[in-house]
């Protein structure tokens, strides 16, 4: 079972994304700040016409946040109807799967181990499958948004 | 009504070139079950919205082929040539009278009966009308309009919406190109393009609330005759624009709990006014638009709903215990309506109270994404707030800006902006509390910046924009900027942002910046302002039973140009006059009424007359004034509610008739200044039936006086007696004046000299205010 994976950088680790889900990987130029909203809201973008809800993937996870202000890059998924930009340090290698997903095993870490629940082989080793609806509903909620 | 017909002038076509080939196919096979099935939904669905439109030809005729067509369904009947034959010539009648509804014809008088009575079967086959194709061919179905899947047009607008943006970002690169591009002509003209389709593709899913709205006089009309109520309705911004799919849906809802007002909310005449209320009850339905939402509130003056009642029932039908009623608040008592089974009504009446509860309503409500809040004061009455989603909308909004952020609010909820940098607003401080005080009102101040969390310190801001919230409560919002009006596309937020509650959608500025819209509701609500009913007290009620329904009013053009209205209850007559008979034009003008002189007002100084012109004769039941205008326009009913102005003599209010502005006349301040003084035109004088003197030269003056003379055996109450002839006694009537021909001191004590003016009216008014007394 083979699939693509889009691998990202967040917090200076690497995980996988669906490439299936993904609507495209964009710069972000503008983020409009929401306020009242949970931390890891990090505002509203636009894709063309329609609303960003922007998550900074590292406060999600629970890091520090990216020193280097300028790294916009967001990988735009959608997720209940709504578009969500995933803010992460890095998104620029597609990978092919070589197996089902399967249980972690030993922990990733604090923060990992809420947002990704199984980890999947592919070519250049294992990697740690996101689950965005814990990545969106943020280190706050338990349960998925 | 008018877009009803065409919509069913428009589907009843649409169907019947559908049904040409099924027909056909009918005919050649009349056991095709599927076919029949078809027609019969087809005569089904037009004799339904006939009763509706009331056509009674065409709804006895398709009857009368349901009832055919349903015996052949049942098996009661065979499918014979007769009948096919019959059922054709019903579908090519309906074609020519659809015909000449569209074309606004009057129904002709066709005979249906032989049509009919071959549905029936009671015609043998010799006598059938003979099918023909001529009649639709004479009626070319003109077909002016088209349907559309919903997610077709949803594909459209949101292309649109990506070619405003794309155009917004060519603009900003042209505009950083400088000079001369040669772009501009070809680009102003894409631009405009781009406008009117957005525009075109906008329209095609909205339609105006009104449509709706409109139907709900009639009903609550209907209601309330039905049950000896006596109810008003009052219709706001009925402009506000609901996708239709979402009309159709409140529909129901709406009806049942006007229904359930009418019924149980708004109490009979005679409760009301044991009360202290009046004894019509009020009914306002009101929409207005937030971000993607409608709020469409519907609120009674009744009796409010009986939690105590409420609560007994819940107990008794054994949904609640009694102690978990006792720890109900009354927010909580009254969400027992929704409640499967229950209801406060004592008896089922045919209007509401069948067993469909608010709890159906609410959950049909809900189905479509929308919500049902129920609020109510006990004697005061109820509040029904439906909100239902807009899933695509043009949103007209206001951008403001805070702590450098820019926000839009919805317009439909500003009322006003104020700068209080003038000098006429004034603040209270009632604990951490502001309030300003502006016309008269005493509003509840709300900082933006601290509602949202942006801002720390309360700066004293100048800004303020007043909301009306959908239940009337109305607050000052501060803000730092305010940028404009701007028609924003409204986008849903996704439930991360929505969680915080304080906005209810999205929107991108002209250069793609997005910003979010503010659900002002919660915020106002959120920083505590109170919750009002925005009708009077019943007390006030009670002191002011004024008429809400609107003031019936005569429209005039003035001689000054102007549109005025004088109360339709003030007019008495409406008279053409030449000018001649206008004596002393000006503000002291009199005019020559048949065998009246009256004085006439609104001649301002220095009018020049018209040769003819128009004289209301304006009455308050015993004194009279006429009004000079240039012609009467309209009779027409003004809104209950009418700015007042200042400073404006003789006009009490203006008001706009047909976009045009009318002043209403203050008819008291007109009667007040031109009318004469009413204690001396209730006394009556009689003067010495013989004496000519008095008549001749008496009479006027004490007329001129504002007295009136009375002859004959007329009680009168003063009597002039000559003193050379007075017999003592003051006769028939209350008081006596006594006149000599003796200059002072010449005759008896108490008589004055007939040509001592000066204490002849003196004698009048003392003997007047002895007679007050």
């Amino acid at each position: 079972m083979s699939e693509m994976m889009l691998v990202v950088e967040i917090a200076g680790r690497r995980a996988g994304v669906p490439a299936l889900v993904v609507n495209s990987v964009i710069e972000l130029d503008s983020v409009t700040p929401v306020p009242r909203a949970a931390p890891h809201i990090a505002g509203l973008g636009a894709l063309r016409s329609r609303p960003l809800t922007v998550i900074d993937c590292r406060t999600a996870l629970g890091a520090p946040p990216c020193e280097n202000a300028a790294a916009r890059r967001a990988v735009v998924v959608e997720h209940g109807g709504h578009l969500y930009g995933l803010l992460v340090d890095a998104a620029d290698d597609i990978v092919v799967t070589l197996a089902d997903p399967e249980p972690i095993g030993s922990d990733p870490g604090a923060g990992w181990s809420r947002v990704a629940s199984s980890k999947i082989e592919t070519e250049t080793g294992p990697l740690l499958l996101l689950d965005l609806a814990a990545l969106i509903a943020g280190p706050d909620c338990s349960l998925a948004a | 009504m008018d877009d009803l017909l065409t919509e069913f002038v428009a589907e009843t076509r649409e169907m019947l070139a559908a049904l040409a080939s099924e027909v056909v196919a009918w005919e050649a096979d009349p056991d095709d079950r599927v076919r029949l099935d078809t027609i019969f939904r087809f005569v089904h669905t037009v004799k339904g919205n006939c009763g509706f439109f009331d056509f009674p030809r065409l709804e006895a005729l398709s009857h009368a082929a349901e009832d055919a067509l349903a015996d052949v369904r049942a098996g009661r009947r065979t499918a014979d040539r007769a009948l096919v034959n019959a059922v054709l010539a019903v579908l090519d009648r309906i074609g020519v009278m659809i015909g000449e509804i569209e074309r606004g014809e009057p129904q002709s008088d066709g005979d249906d009966e032989r049509l009919i009575s071959a549905l029936a079967g009671e015609l043998d086959e010799g006598e059938l009308p003979i099918p023909s194709t001529a009649h639709a061919a004479a009626t070319p179905a003109e077909q002016r309009t088209i349907r559309l899947p919903v997610e077709l047009i949803d594909q459209v607008m949101s292309g649109v919406s990506e070619m405003v943006l794309a155009r917004n970002d060519l603009d900003r690169r042209i505009l950083a190109m400088g000079g001369d591009t040669g772009l501009e002509a070809p680009f102003a003209r894409l631009s405009a393009l781009i406008a009117e389709v957005r525009d075109a593709i906008t329209r095609t899913r909205m339609r105006r609330i009104e449509g709706l709205f409109s139907t709900f006089p009639r009903l609550v009309r209907d209601l309330s005759a039905e049950l000896g109520k006596q109810v008003f309705v009052e219709l706001e911004n009925g402009e506000v624009e609901l996708d239709r799919e979402m009309i159709e849906l409140v529909r129901d809802p709406l009806v049942h709990i006007i229904r359930n007002a009418v019924d149980h909310g708004i109490e009979a005449p005679a409760d009301r006014r044991a009360a202290g209320k009046r004894e019509a009850g009020m009914l306002t339905v009101s929409a207005r638009q937030t971000g993607n939402t409608i709020h469409i509130g519907i609120m009674d003056d009744g009796r409010g709903i009986d939690c105590e009642r409420l609560a007994a029932k819940a107990i008794a039908a054994g949904l609640r215990s009694e102690a978990e009623i006792a720890a109900l608040n009354r927010q909580e008592l009254i969400a027992l309506v929704f409640e499967p089974g229950l209801t406060t009504a004592e008896t089922v009446t045919a209007i509401s109270g069948r067993g469909v509860g608010m709890d159906v309503v609410r959950a049909n409500i809900e189905k479509f994404g929308g919500q049902l809040e129920i609020e109510s004061t006990p004697g005061e009455g109820s509040r029904f707030l439906i909100s239902v989603p807009l899933t695509l909308s043009i949103l007209p909004s206001l951008t403001v800006a805070v702590a450098g952020q820019t926000f839009a609010i919805p317009r439909s909820y500003v009322e006003e902006i104020v700068s209080t940098s003038g000098s006429e607003v004034e603040f209270a401080q009632v604990g951490e509390r502001r309030y300003m005080t502006f016309r008269d009102r005493r509003l509840p101040c709300v900082s933006l910046g601290q509602s949202l969390g942006i801002e720390r310190s309360d700066a004293a801001r100048s800004l303020f924009v007043m909301l009306r919230l959908g239940w009337g409560d109305l607050y000052a919002l501060a803000v730092d900027e305010i940028f404009d009006h701007d028609e924003l596309v409204i986008k849903p937020l996704s439930p991360a942002i929505m969680q915080s509650g304080l906005f209810v959608g999205s929107t991108q500025l002209d250069d793609g910046t997005p910003v979010l819209v503010l659900d002002v509701a919660a915020i106002g609500y959120g920083a505590g302002i109170p919750r009002e009913l925005h009708r009077p007290a019943i007390a006030a009620n009670a002191a002011a039973p004024v008429e809400r329904e609107g003031l019936r009013v005569v429209l005039l053009r003035a001689l000054d140009g102007e549109q005025r209205a004088v109360a339709m209850k003030a007019v008495e007559q409406v008279e053409r006059v030449s000018a001649t008979a206008v004596r002393h034009p000006g503000p002291e003008a009199q005019v020559v009424l048949g065998e009246d002189i009256l004085p006439l007002a609104g001649i301002p100084e220095g009018t020049e007359l018209p040769e003819w012109l128009t004289v209301l004769r304006l009455s308050d039941g015993e004194e009279r004034i006429a009004y000079a205008a240039r012609e009467v326009l309209d009779i027409v009913v003004l809104p209950a509610t009418l700015s007042r102005i200042q400073g404006q003599a003789g006009i009490a209010g203006v008001t706009l008739v047909d976009g045009e502005v009318a002043e209403l006349v203050d008819c008291h301040a007109l009667f007040a200044r031109h009318a004469r003084p009413a204690s001396a035109r209730t006394l009556t004088c009689k003067l010495a039936d013989d004496d000519g003197w008095m008549h001749n030269f008496l009479g006027p003056i004490i007329e001129a006086a504002g007295y009136q003379i009375v002859g004959g055996d007329a009680q009168a109450d003063i009597a002039f007696v000559d003193a050379a002839s007075a017999d003592g006694s003051p006769g028939d009537a209350r008081k006596e004046i006594c006149l000599s021909d003796q200059p002072s001191g010449g005759g008896p004590g108490h008589a004055i000299y007939r040509y001592d003016r000066a204490a002849l009216m003196a004698a009048l008014l003392r003997v007047g205010e002895e007679l007050a007394a």
